[in-house]
């Protein structure tokens, strides 16, 4: 099991000299809000220069990757570029491109049909962009339109009972996916309060069509599946850093990753130490390998 | 093997010598509504005969239904219309008026709750005296998420209540996980009743209330106290109402796991309906099944139809 350990000083030299990339988490971890996390853009910058690879993997299904490189820059992250943003929402969308594009078009009978997507406009751009096209909200559930071969469950905060019952319309067809971005079911807002994530909206869906949804998103691991296939990373050569022990830090263990825990989101120390002290096998997978206060305490860790 | 071995319950048609041995011992029988008495407006045919012959004889009739989207009012309305025999208000336990029942014992004096539900558990509501927010579509202080997290908190707000709700939306679910957070385990979370699925006519289906909690106990991370059935919450309603003794109450159903489930884990005998959602394979699957979970689903007896009652009843 992993051992929790603060890591500073000489051990993250140790930690950090034979990495070759490391995996961040954002909400939490680069930003809270619009301020970047103090040192955040340094570290990146940091590594950049040291030569290791930077990568983010985002659960948050509200932003294209357009908007998400958009964001990095005016929150002071110099060159990142939008190949080495992996969002919920893009890999989502290449998810559906897959089943239903995958096998040079549909089931047969009449191309890869349409997708109901629950969720805003960032999502609904890359449903569009990987070449999907996407059912109209108030649609009848069946009829001479392309058939709806997929219902995609994302961050919607313009969900309604009725968007729930056309969906459960589609969910009728066995053929018809159900596909979720990501399964948390809260974020943090500034103030420390709370708003529901995709996770509650997913677990409505569910509930009423009798169906369990593919969850694209951490801790599953095929996001992670997306980044091998364009950058052919070494997974014991590589560690995730992230906020939020049941997403980022599980999707770690599950890729095989080393993990870091920063305490600048939503998870307590307090939290991974109770897992550590569980008795529960599926408990001791959510214990990072190490933790940090934030992300800036790696640049010690880096040459100059 | 196991049903036998557990004396489980054998789901026996009900029909002659056993119908008229049972039905006069019984003292009260409990009914759900949908799937037994009706289907949407239409009355089961002889049901109302099966009743009438059942009131007749004195029995004790109650009516309990997880719907919770009409007062007991509008219950008894729909009674006399179908041609029951006359039923009050307090014949009728759905779970709108349970929920207010729970939650004007369960919440301090002065304490409201936010309700997540029609007009009709508003009322009922209205009726228990329990101050209460909400029903209805949300009013929305501005267009984006941030401005719905700014406002205001009513402070008398000590319960979340989830029913049956046409309006529901993120902004409501938004409202519901501020509260719940807000006050934590002093703020309760109550749900009306599990149920995923509201069947209409000709097969199609909207989504039930179940959808509805399930989707605020994932935000909230924690599990709401139902009213409905299967939970014995409503069955406790009845007996503090009418005194009944389970031993001579029979429970009809066409839901097994809900209103059979109920009436076994409360000691009543069960009966089930097949005009309505369950077929007897489902009922044979549970019965030849291991598993002890399962085997609570079997009802003690059942009828094609309450019609199918009418002979035993005779005089």
């Amino acid at each position: 099991m992993a051992g929790c350990r603060r890591l500073s000083g000489a051990g993250l030299r140790e930690v950090l000299g034979p990495a070759q990339g490391l995996l961040f988490d954002c909400d939490g971890v680069l930003w809270a809000g619009e301020r970047a996390v103090p040192g955040a853009p340094e570290l990146l910058e940091r590594l950049r220069r040291s030569g290791k690879a930077t990568l983010f993997v985002s659960n948050n299904s509200r932003r294209s990757v357009a908007e998400l490189e958009r964001r990095f820059s005016r929150l002071g992250f110099r060159g990142v570029r939008a190949e080495q943003v992996f969002s919920s929402a893009f890999c989502s969308a290449l998810f559906l491109r897959q089943r239903l594009l995958g096998n040079g078009g549909g089931d047969g009978d009449g191309g890869p049909g349409r997708i109901f997507v629950l969720g805003g406009e960032g999502l609904r751009g890359e449903v569009r962009d990987a070449g999907l096209r996407l059912a109209g909200e108030g649609e009848p559930s069946s009829g001479a339109a392309e058939p709806v071969r997929a219902v995609l469950v994302g961050y919607d905060d313009q969900f309604t009972f009725a968007k729930l019952a056309q969906a459960c319309g589609y969910l009728r067809d066995p053929q018809c996916l159900l596909v979720a971005t990501d399964p948390d079911p809260w974020h943090p807002l500034s103030d420390g309060q709370r708003t529901p994530g995709t996770g509650s909206l997913t677990a409505a869906v569910e509930t009423a069509s009798g169906r369990k949804a593919l969850v694209v998103g951490k801790p599953n691991t095929y996001m992670f599946d997306c980044i091998v296939e364009r950058f052919g990373v070494d997974p014991s050569r590589t560690l995730m850093v992230g906020d939020r022990l049941e997403t980022d830090i599980l999707f770690g263990k599950n890729c095989g990753l080393s993990t870091i825990l920063t305490l600048t989101g939503v998870s307590r120390l307090e939290e991974a130490q109770a897992y550590m002290a569980s008795d529960s096998a599926a408990a001791k997978d959510l214990v990072p390998n190490y933790y940090v206060d934030s992300i800036a305490d790696l640049i010690p860790g880096l040459d100059d | 093997m196991a049903a036998a071995a557990a004396g489980g319950r054998r789901c026996r048609r009900l029909e002659g010598e056993a119908a008229r041995a049972a039905l006069g011992a019984a003292e009260a029988l409990l009914f759900d509504c949908d799937g037994v008495l009706w289907r949407g407006e239409a009355a089961v045919a002889g049901a109302a005969a099966a009743l009438g012959r059942l009131a007749a004889a004195g029995k004790r009739l109650c009516y309990v239904t997880n719907n919770s989207s009409r007062t007991r009012g509008a219950y008894t309305e729909k009674l006399r219309r179908l041609g029951f025999p006359p039923a009050e208000p307090r014949h009728v336990f759905g779970s709108a008026y349970c929920a207010a029942r729970y939650l004007r014992q369960a919440l301090p004096p002065g304490a409201a709750a936010y309700v997540l539900g029609s007009a009709a558990l508003g009322a009922e509501l209205e009726a228990a005296g329990v101050p209460h927010l909400g029903p209805g579509p949300a009013a929305l202080p501005g267009p984006a998420p941030a401005d719905w997290a700014q406002a205001p908190l009513d402070p008398a707000v000590r319960a979340v209540l989830v029913g049956f709700d046409e309006h529901f939306s993120y902004a409501k679910l938004c409202l519901a996980l501020r509260y719940l957070q807000r006050g934590g385990a002093a703020c309760l979370l109550v749900g009306t009743n599990r149920d995923h699925r509201l069947p209409l006519e000709g097969g199609a289906a909207i989504p039930g209330t179940g959808c509805l909690v399930k989707a605020v106990e994932t935000a909230a991370e924690r599990e709401a106290f139902i009213v409905g059935k299967p939970n014995r919450y409503m069955f406790d309603c009845v007996v503090s109402e009418f005194n009944i003794d389970p031993a001579r109450t029979i429970m009809v159903g066409d839901r097994l796991d809900t209103d059979i489930l109920m009436g076994n884990n409360c000691g009543l005998t069960t009966l089930l309906t097949l005009t309505g959602v369950t077929t007897l394979e489902e009922v044979k699957g549970h019965q030849e099944s291991d598993c002890p979970a399962r085997q609570s689903l079997v009802p003690d007896y059942y009828v094609d139809s309450i019609a199918d009652l009418l002979p035993a009843l005779g005089d």
